[in-house]
């Protein structure tokens, strides 16, 4: 891996001195080898704080809605996936592009911070699986770009192969599966939280005065609850798969985000959310030729 | 010390469940918690489980009690916790801390928690030294020693391919008394705990945090929270519920279930007033909780260095730094 | 000290160590009065026409409907069989309760928190502040005054609400409290309205022209009244250990467990909610 960190800290340090910038997010170390934290410099002497390494796995899109209100302009460390987080967020008019000073850097796939923990400081840490799946490693949306462009060959489609093998299960099963990993879901939110595309102001699953979802933790009100995500997040999940690397009991929430964008190719054409702004989301109206065989 | 072959463990288990529910601390489903010991538990003793036992004492949803409402009448049904006797082996130390600082909080001051006290009653534990730290541990500089629990019934101790059992209590005497055919004595010395990679110096943090309240690092430690509760249903000693209802026509159902002071509808109170409206406020609610408000109310610190929050947190806001910066600044 | 028990409280209460303290008793509403469009005074009992819990002033008591759900309401006055709690319709479940009528099933539990400072208030003369519905707790200390009159010195009530229409407990304030002997009361509403001749203006400005100076005074209401109030009392040369008011949090249990309620580390439902200015100096801003 290219080390930019001193690159990094320097596009920062000049942001901030040049006051084209009031605050950099990025990455720095965390108490372990094998964590980075985001981290938000505000002092050009701080951008020291900043780091580029193989665990800066974190996408810092979503802080920007932090930042709404912020009077000046916020720099921020962009791989692939932040930045169609970027992109996810100023197609939602969530965030004014004008407001943002994106900085790109080519992604070489971070390595997985849980198996690092598992496998001790000597070991060959593998990819985490959503830097398996990224077909973006570039950014695709930038203003200024440290490094170099990898042009990474990557798979033209989504791998949806795993989805394909659910697909062949039979009704008992799959329900089996969904709710074995869905009864022990503590719905602490943290997929939610973590997600470029979960930006609703108030989400329905805060408002328990309305009883949309009662907040009694039991398999069908976390699959109410996974299943509405799902279905919310579809046609703009960007395929970052933030919300699977923290869920803290492992399940596999992208499986379902990925039958989601499955369906979703084939009935409206193949669509990778985020990576423009302008054209309309597959499920954000309609067409005369649009598929209605389920209606 | 009277001692077990870790091979033979199950044999031990094995009699225990005739007498007790047993649970173990065990991998399931690409996590680890504690579960009702069957033959075929894959049972873990080289590392502490993910979710903590806190739920066999306050589970994440308990029903309460029953209501059946017909036009005006409103009539009131108790529900009856399981009986029996359970075995919660193979706690650690932090965890059976833990319990102390639960037993603070439901059973004193005043009022005392039934639903909590009934289980904490019908529990008898066998606490597990560690021999290796994990890495996100840090219990020793929360006060707590990994070699000897706090409240145990029964103290065993790991010594490599054995383990080794000590009666705590009386009840725990019981327990030995019950599988005393299947242990042996031996001289055995308990080993000395391997190093703890986190470096945490925690003393007198609760009484700095005193004029910390609005010290500028709450600005900064909350900066990256995401305000998921992850951190507070993986961790031990965080307690605070929610009282809400199931209703199903005229039957209602009132139960309560584990709250994050990291939700903001946690303090959003019925006129629209919010007093802990943003991050900042919840973080250092929570922090100021773990290490001031806990200390001042009952004088223990609510974090048994676990680590498990460590290990969760979506964007590794940890604890221990946020210690050491509150012990750096000015 | 709890002197009714060895709970360790350091005040006293008279709940049942049998009794599970988070489930309700069965009660009914057995009056209900309308204070204003949007508040209610309902008068609570037992199933068996009993009182529910004998609450000291100021304390709280929790208030269930089966299926709506459960709110701590403090206890605005008590009689020989029932428990009064004047509710404003602000949410699910004070709408809810707005809707009910007379004979009601309710679930109720209490009496929660440390209620008012009698010993501390005895002999002294005490003035009243209160805004809105603000009134309702300190109205449980002032039936209490009233009730055991000669314990203490004069009572000074000044009160506010945004209109005529606004002010709660109507028949206490210009009928029944002006009899009360040594009893002074002071009604104003924040604007001009016909029909009405009394005094105008905002609370806290009513009560700096009054220039009153009894030993104790115990002030309740909207926190923005509270926090204009506040520097004439000190102007006018209060102690802050003179100064009581009560603070509101959200709540769930109502003693001491649920965790949501606290400021600091004080629990309102337990620690509270009447705390002196000079206690509240103590406590973090944060409610």
């Amino acid at each position: 891996m290219v080390d930019l960190t001193l690159e990094i800290r320097k596009t920062a340090k000049e942001l901030l001195e040049k006051g084209e910038a009031k605050v950099v997010l990025g990455w720095e170390k965390g108490n372990f080898p094998y964590s980075t934290t985001p981290v938000f410099i505000d002092k050009p002497e701080d951008t020291e704080r900043l780091i580029w390494d193989e665990y800066c796995i974190n996408n810092l899109a979503l802080y920007m809605l932090d930042y709404k209100h912020l009077d000046g302009k916020v720099g921020i460390f962009v791989k692939g996936c932040d930045s169609r987080g970027i992109n996810r967020l100023v197609q939602d008019k969530q965030l004014d592009r004008e407001k943002v000073i994106l900085i790109g850097l080519s992604c070489p796939g971070m390595k997985d911070e849980k198996k690092a923990k598992e496998l001790g400081p000597n070991a060959d840490i593998p990819m985490a699986q959503k830097c398996q799946d990224c077909r973006y490693p570039d950014p695709v949306v930038y203003d200024v770009f440290l490094g170099e462009k990898q042009n990474k060959k990557v798979p033209e489609k989504i791998d949806t192969s795993d989805v394909e093998e659910m697909e062949t299960k039979s009704p008992d099963e799959k329900y089996r599966f969904f709710t074995t990993n869905y009864e022990k879901c503590l719905r602490c939110y943290a997929c939610r939280n973590v997600c470029p595309a979960c930006n609703c102001k108030e989400c329905i699953f805060d408002q328990t005065a309305t009883g949309w979802l009662a907040k009694a933790n039991n398999v069908s009100n976390n699959m109410f609850f996974a299943l509405t995500r799902a279905m919310h997040v579809g046609g703009r999940c960007i395929e970052c798969g933030e919300c699977e690397r923290v869920c803290s009991v492992n399940i596999p929430i992208m499986l379902l985000n990925k039958k989601i964008i499955k369906d979703i190719n084939f009935l409206f054409g193949d669509y990778d959310a985020g990576l423009e702004t302008e054209e309309r989301l597959p499920l954000g109206g309609y067409d005369y030729t649009d598929p209605e065989e389920f209606m | 010390m009277l001692v077990v072959l870790k091979a033979k463990l199950k044999d031990i288990l094995n009699t225990l469940a005739e007498e007790y529910k047993v649970l173990v601390p065990a991998k399931i489903e690409d996590t680890s918690k504690f579960i009702s010991y069957k033959d075929n538990v894959d049972i873990i003793l080289d590392e502490n489980v993910k979710l903590s036992p806190k739920d066999v004492f306050f589970p994440q949803t308990e029903k309460m009690y029953k209501m059946k409402t017909v036009k005006t009448s409103m009539e009131l049904e108790n529900i009856t916790d399981e009986a029996g006797k359970k075995l919660l082996f193979g706690v650690r130390s932090c965890d059976m801390k833990s319990l102390d600082c639960f037993d603070q909080v439901f059973l004193t001051k005043g009022y005392i928690d039934e639903f909590y006290k009934n289980k904490r009653d019908s529990v008898v534990t066998i606490a597990l030294s560690c021999s290796q730290p994990m890495q996100t541990c840090f219990c020793s500089a929360m006060g707590v020693d990994s070699q000897k629990a706090v409240g145990a019934d029964v103290q065993a101790y790991d010594l490599g391919d054995k383990i080794g059992l000590e009666a705590i209590s009386d009840e725990g005497s019981k327990v030995i008394e019950l599988i005393k055919g299947q242990l042996t004595e031996e001289g055995a010395e308990v080993p000395q705990p391997g190093e703890f990679y986190l470096k945490v110096d925690a003393d007198g943090v609760s009484e700095k945090l005193n004029g910390m309240f609005e010290s500028p690092i709450w600005d900064d430690v909350s900066k990256k929270c995401l305000n998921c509760g992850a951190c507070t249903y993986v961790c031990p000693t965080c307690h605070c519920f929610d009282i809400s209802q199931e209703v199903r026509g005229e039957n209602v159902t009132k139960y309560r279930c584990w709250d994050s002071c990291m939700f903001g509808e946690y303090t959003q109170m019925a006129g629209g007033h919010n007093p802990r409206p943003t991050k900042k406020e919840r973080v250092r609610n929570r922090f100021m909780h773990k290490l001031n408000y806990f200390p001042d109310r009952y004088n223990m610190l609510l974090c048994t260095g676990c680590g498990r929050c460590i290990n969760v947190c979506p964007v590794n806001l940890d604890i221990t730094s946020v210690i050491k910066q509150i012990k750096e600044a000015e | 000290m709890c002197e009714n028990c060895s709970c360790g409280n350091d005040h006293n209460h008279d709940h049942d160590h049998d009794q599970n303290v988070l489930i309700p008793q069965r009660g009914k509403i057995i009056n209900i009065v309308e204070e204003t469009s949007d508040t209610k005074t309902f008068s609570i009992s037992t199933i068996d026409d009993k009182k529910p819990f004998d609450p000291q002033p100021g304390q709280l008591g929790m208030l269930s409907l089966g299926n709506v759900g459960e709110a701590i309401f403090s206890v605005t006055n008590k009689g020989e069989n029932h428990i009064e709690m004047a509710i404003k319709a602000v949410g699910e479940l004070t709408n809810a309760l707005h809707e009910v009528e007379v004979g009601q099933e309710v679930g109720i539990r209490g009496a929660y928190g440390n209620g008012f400072p009698l010993d501390f208030c005895k002999g002294k003369d005490l003035l009243f502040i209160g805004g809105g519905i603000g009134l309702a707790p300190v109205r449980s200390l002032i039936m209490h005054c009233i009730r055991n009159r000669d314990d203490y010195g004069k009572l000074t009530v000044i009160y506010g609400a945004r209109s005529k229409a606004d002010l709660c407990f109507k028949e206490d304030l210009f009928e029944n409290w002006p009899k009360v002997p040594n009893m002074d009361v002071f009604v104003t509403i924040d604007r001009e309205e016909e029909g009405w001749d009394g005094h105008v203006g905002f609370v806290p400005s009513y009560v700096e022209e009054l220039a009153l100076k009894p030993q104790v005074t115990v002030v309740c209401g909207p926190p923005i009244m509270i926090k204009f109030t506040l520097p004439g009392l000190q102007k006018m040369g209060y102690a802050d250990t003179d100064i009581i008011t009560t603070l509101e949090m959200r709540m769930k249990c109502g003693v001491g467990k649920c965790g949501r309620c606290n400021i600091g580390s004080k629990y309102v439902c337990l620690d509270g909610p009447v705390f002196t200015l000079a206690e509240m100096k103590d406590l973090p801003q944060e409610y």
